[in-house]
């Protein structure tokens, strides 16, 4: 890998010939996963709760538009003073301790989410007739995470100022297509037609994303919102 | 040779989960809903699993039941899928694949569906 992000960028950009080489074994595809995604996503952890932090603190100082409050039918001396009582944010240096346990475990746990259920709705739509078991599954998550980690490089552009809010939109599209990414590298691994690999990803999303990731979405469009 | 029965870690992961989630209700309140039904008016396949696993537990079976009947009934199960588990990981016998029959398949993407329809028309 000479130029940094250069396979993943040619995987991503031709998914159909990414996962036609041999596969490693599961433990070099997890440990590949791992050493490029987890940097990644403690940056964008970081960056995260930097901007959430800085966004209370311009909450504690009275950053809301309180005429518009006025104009909605809210008190702004009872919202002023309700701010007052609120605590300092805490330093961005006490939160990284945590953040260095909870960011490595939060890759692994998506990793082995993305696995059960993306083998589940493949399952589903038949496409495990190869019978390579979820084994399989695991090591292709490995690998489509491995390389859909250069959309967290992408996604940091969003902490730009100005650009990151033109980029919303784009940034959205590619987080789609990250999604469904995954499907080419399970249909590839489990030997079945793409349409099924694919699929079994929107399965995923269908049956999570009613619940779970609409609730996720809410509170990061909150954060963004309150940032 | 003997394996990790990961069934049965899970189950007592997820056991700790709601216990702690009973702990958590007041909390409950501050979720902002399920977005699904916020924007169709319909519930989802999975509308009702928070109040059902509060439910649990502050072991109300009967709430469980009426918030997610399906929901509910796999978490009456799990300590026999846990008893499975540990006797299958005891002997050294792998997890089986998943069943390969187009009925079982069927019948997955029935008990999906249906629970999707059950939810919606109660409305829940």
């Amino acid at each position: 890998m000479l130029i940094p992000f250069l396979d993943s960028w040619r995987a991503l950009t031709h998914p159909r010939e990414a996962f036609q080489d041999l596969p490693p074994p599961l433990g070099v595809a997890l440990g590949r996963m791992a050493a490029v995604w987890i940097p990644l996503a403690l940056g964008n952890a970081l960056l995260t709760c930097w901007r959430a932090l800085q966004g209370y603190e311009a909450l504690r100082k009275g950053g809301l538009p309180l005429d518009l409050l006025a104009t909605a039918g809210v008190d702004p001396t009872v919202v002023e003073d309700l701010l007052k009582t609120l605590p300092p944010a805490l330093p961005l240096t006490r939160l990284l301790p945590w953040l260095l346990v909870l960011v490595p475990l939060g890759v692994l746990g998506t990793w082995l989410h993305h696995a059960v259920w993306d083998h589940t709705g493949l399952w589903l739509l038949g496409g495990l007739k190869a019978k390579r078991g979820f084994r399989t599954s695991l090591l292709a998550e490995a690998e489509a995470l491995r390389h859909a980690a250069l959309g967290t490089l992408v996604g940091l552009l969003s902490f730009l100022p100005l650009l990151g809010g033109l980029l919303s939109i784009p940034l959205l599209l590619l987080d789609g297509y990250l999604w469904l990414f995954r499907g080419f590298a399970l249909a590839a691994r489990h030997d079945c037609e793409p349409w099924r690999g694919l699929a079994a990803t929107v399965i995923h999303a269908m049956l999570l994303g009613c619940c779970a990731l609409g609730l996720l979405t809410c509170l990061v469009i909150l954060l963004r919102v309150g940032a | 040779m003997r394996r990790v029965p990961w069934l049965a870690l899970g189950s007592v992961l997820a056991g700790l989960g709601i216990w702690v989630s009973a702990r958590l209700a007041p909390l409950a309140g501050l979720l902002p809903g399920c977005a699904f039904k916020q924007f169709t008016g319909y519930a989802c396949a999975t509308c009702g699993l928070t109040r059902c696993t509060l439910a649990l537990g502050r072991g109300d079976w009967r709430g469980a039941f009426h918030w997610h009947p399906v929901a509910a009934g796999l978490a009456l199960l799990l300590p026999v899928a846990v008893l499975w588990d540990l006797r299958r990981a005891w002997r050294g016998e792998a997890y089986p694949g998943l069943p390969e029959s187009r009925w079982a398949r069927l019948a997955a993407w029935a008990l999906v569906l249906g629970t999707w329809a059950l939810q919606a028309v109660r409305g829940i």
